[in-house]
């Protein structure tokens, strides 16, 4: 069991149903949220403060991110999160595209960021986060 | 020899007078010996006197005779004097006449009128390959040879020159050589005349022409090139020191057609004269760096004519050289290409627009599809959410059922069109070598519970090795459907029976893929079988996308698909895909 998952998708009611499935295929101990790509910097820039300051600060080890979103999309996201260098402080955070895309582009695209482990698509199931365990934990 | 005579005859003089003095002395010695004797005169008195006397007589003869015959021989001498040279001319001249003949390989022929009789010199022989004994000696001979479509307006001539009606003859014709065939030639010939004027001999010399013909018709042939082409043709100089491009020396008629210039407008100038204020200047900078490095230019520029108006021309710049190889001019071939232009245009626009609407429709069906899978996705979790929890009221169980069917069937469908949008998107698919079996067994396994369910007879009749370079999933789903398809309407009062077959003719793999299903009634839908949403049987699970989407898939392979069906019967599909 992961201690912190970070979901990220514009739709709450996606965000609901993350939980939910999360919560009750026992994925992780803390589910946190965010709405769009610039909270979810806003959310890793908070933290990174607080990591120079202590270095036992946990971190979410799990991304789910949703592609389409505004303000700040998926993309736009990983771009930014890549050049603040967190994939450097946060070593072991690995990102998983959780989308319901259907452009074959996008599925090329995630191979470019070593971040991205996979792509999902929605929604998101019990045997998927099955799966994950497997692989990841 | 001659001179030898003269001197002869120098001398002869001489002795004739002492030849004569000697007889006339002896004569004059004899008649006085024969009156002493007979008259008995005393011949001691006169004697003397007698002698003397007729000796001065005979020597005074004697110097007259030698006088005379010295004047005469003078005479003479001048007048063999001049035959010498008369005689001389004419050796020369016959030996010059042996040369020209020689040198002129002319054919002369000489007609004596009177008599018909008519000599040929050797160029018969050479020219036109006739044997001695076969050469004719009338002007009947002569005539016979020349060409039956050339004689008449050969003889016409000839005759209207005998009666001295014109001045000179000179003609051309065709002369049957000795094989047969027939030389062009080019007769020449004059009259000689009596006293009376009245002619009496014809000279000609006949010059086989042949080949300037030959050339002259092939000349006039690539003229005519020029002449009669619709391009139109420009000649020009290669002086650059006036202009960058150097004056034009000839233009054909196809280029005042286009331009609007007669030849005489242009020939002199420059055809810098075409250009104007939109002509495109790179393009004339190719034509001036082409000229001065003597190379081949082609161009497209907007040029102007006579009157201003602007029209595309497309002009090349070819450097020719003479025979020495030394660059001489440039011929320019040139075209009116505004047509073309104008069309090239449209289809450029019409391009542009089709691109882009194409773009935006990609667009529309992805975004589509995003905004209606977004929520759908929504949906199919929650519903998997309310699966694990026990639901005890009976109705809200019902709707739940019908909800979560409905969103399961919506589901498929988004996902048949998102393929649908992804296989018209990716025309050049990746293509991989593939083993036929191998996809059966794939589909086989998907599809294992409907066949356990239905059980129908599969017979699979593939050739050994059947290896296609072809895309794995499109296949996959090629089978899968048709398969699917078979089992979905099937004849339900017998068993199904499906034949897969598959055989390599020539350069094409075939599939056969048939089955004795409840078919259908193709002459109503022949045109609907592969269209998008078209359905033909009341069947709960049909959405009438399988076979638009098979269609789609073999198009995409480069591949053809085609149906026939009886119903009741069966159906048969043939997809045929190129195996290079």
């Amino acid at each position: 069991m992961l201690d912190k998952i970070f979901c990220v998708d514009d739709d709450s009611i996606t965000l609901m149903l993350c939980k939910k499935v999360i919560e009750r295929s026992l994925f992780a101990k803390e589910i946190l949220t965010a709405q769009n790509g610039e909270d979810a910097i806003q959310y890793f820039n908070d933290l990174a403060e607080k990591y120079k300051l202590d270095k036992t600060t946990s971190y979410p080890k799990l991304t789910l991110l949703d592609l389409n979103m505004p303000v700040m999309n998926g993309w736009e996201f990983l771009d930014i999160y890549s050049e603040l260098g967190y994939p450097k402080i946060f070593k072991d955070a690995k990102f998983i595209v959780l989308s319901s895309t259907i452009d074959p582009q996008d599925v090329n695209k995630t191979k470019n960021y070593s971040v991205v482990i996979d792509f999902l698509s929605k929604p998101i199931t019990k045997e998927m986060l099955e799966n994950l365990k497997n692989k990841f934990l | 020899m001659k001179l030898y005579i003269f001197e002869v005859m120098k001398n002869y003089s001489n002795k004739i007078a002492l030849i004569y003095v000697f007889i006339l002395m002896f004569v004059a010695l004899l008649v006085h010996t024969v009156s002493l004797t007979y008259y008995n005169t005393t011949s001691d008195n006169i004697a003397p006197s007698y002698y003397i006397k007729d000796l001065i007589f005979i020597i005074i003869s004697a110097i007259i005779l030698k006088i005379i015959l010295d004047r005469n021989n003078e005479r003479n001498k001048s007048v063999f004097e001049k035959l010498k040279i008369t005689n001389n001319e004419i050796i020369e001249s016959n030996e010059r006449y042996d040369i020209v003949a020689k040198a002129t390989s002319d054919t002369i022929w000489d007609w004596k009128i009177e008599d018909d009789s008519f000599i040929w010199n050797k160029g018969i022989q050479g020219v036109f390959g006739y044997k001695k004994e076969a050469i004719g000696k009338t002007s009947k001979w002569w005539f016979d040879r020349i060409h039956p479509e050339d004689s008449l307006k050969m003889s016409v001539k000839l005759y209207s020159f005998l009666e001295q009606k014109t001045e000179k003859w000179q003609d051309e014709y065709r002369f049957q050589c000795a094989d047969g065939s027939y030389k062009y030639v080019l007769d020449r010939g004059f009259l000689v005349k009596d006293k009376e004027g009245k002619p009496i001999r014809m000279i000609g010399a006949i010059q086989d022409v042949t080949k300037q013909k030959s050339e002259e018709q092939r000349l006039r042939l690539l003229e005519t090139v020029i002449t009669q082409t619709k391009d139109a043709v420009m000649i020009t100089d290669i002086d650059t020191s006036e202009n960058v491009i150097p004056n034009i020396i000839f233009v054909n008629s196809a280029f005042t057609n286009m331009t609007g210039y007669e030849a005489e407008d242009v020939i002199g100038k420059s055809p810098v004269i075409l250009f104007g204020k939109k002509s495109d200047i790179l393009e004339l900078d190719k034509l001036t760096t082409a000229i001065q490095e003597y190379e081949e230019c082609i161009l497209e520029t907007i040029s102007y004519k006579k009157n201003g108006d602007e029209f595309w021309v497309n002009l090349s710049m070819l450097p020719v050289t003479n025979k020495d190889g030394e660059h001489s001019h440039w011929i320019s071939i040139q075209r009116d290409v505004s047509e073309e232009k104008e069309k090239e245009r449209e289809r450029e626009h019409l391009i542009r627009e089709l691109t882009q609407n194409n773009k935006d429709l990609k667009q529309f069906s992805y975004i589509t599809s995003h905004n209606l899978r977004a929520p759908l996705s929504n949906l199919t979790g929650l519903l998997n959410l309310i699966d694990d929890m026990t639901v005890e009221d009976p109705e809200l169980k019902e709707i739940i059922n019908g909800f979560s069917k409905s969103t399961h069937l919506l589901n498929e469908t988004i996902n048949d069109l998102v393929k649908v949008v992804i296989i018209k998107d990716n025309p050049s698919i990746q293509k991989e070598k593939v083993l036929i079996k191998e996809i059966f067994e794939n589909v086989f396994n998907q599809l294992s519970f409907l066949i356990s369910l239905n059980k129908p007879i599969l017979k699979i009749d593939l050739e050994e090795v059947t290896i296609l370079n072809i895309n794995k999933s499109y296949l996959e789903s090629i089978f899968l459907n048709l398969l699917t398809n078979s089992i979905k309407y099937k004849e339900p009062t017998r068993q199904l029976r499906v034949t897969i077959s598959s055989k390599v003719v020539s350069d094409n793999l075939i599939l056969t893929f048939k089955d004795n299903g409840i078919g259908i009634d193709l002459v109503r839908n022949k045109d609907k079988i592969f269209g998008l949403y078209q359905r033909f049987h009341n069947h709960p699970d049909s959405k009438g996308l399988g076979l638009y989407l098979v269609k789609s898939q073999v198009e995409a392979m480069a591949g053809t698909i085609s149906v026939i069906s009886t119903v009741g019967k069966g159906t048969t599909f043939t997809i045929i895909f190129k195996n290079n």
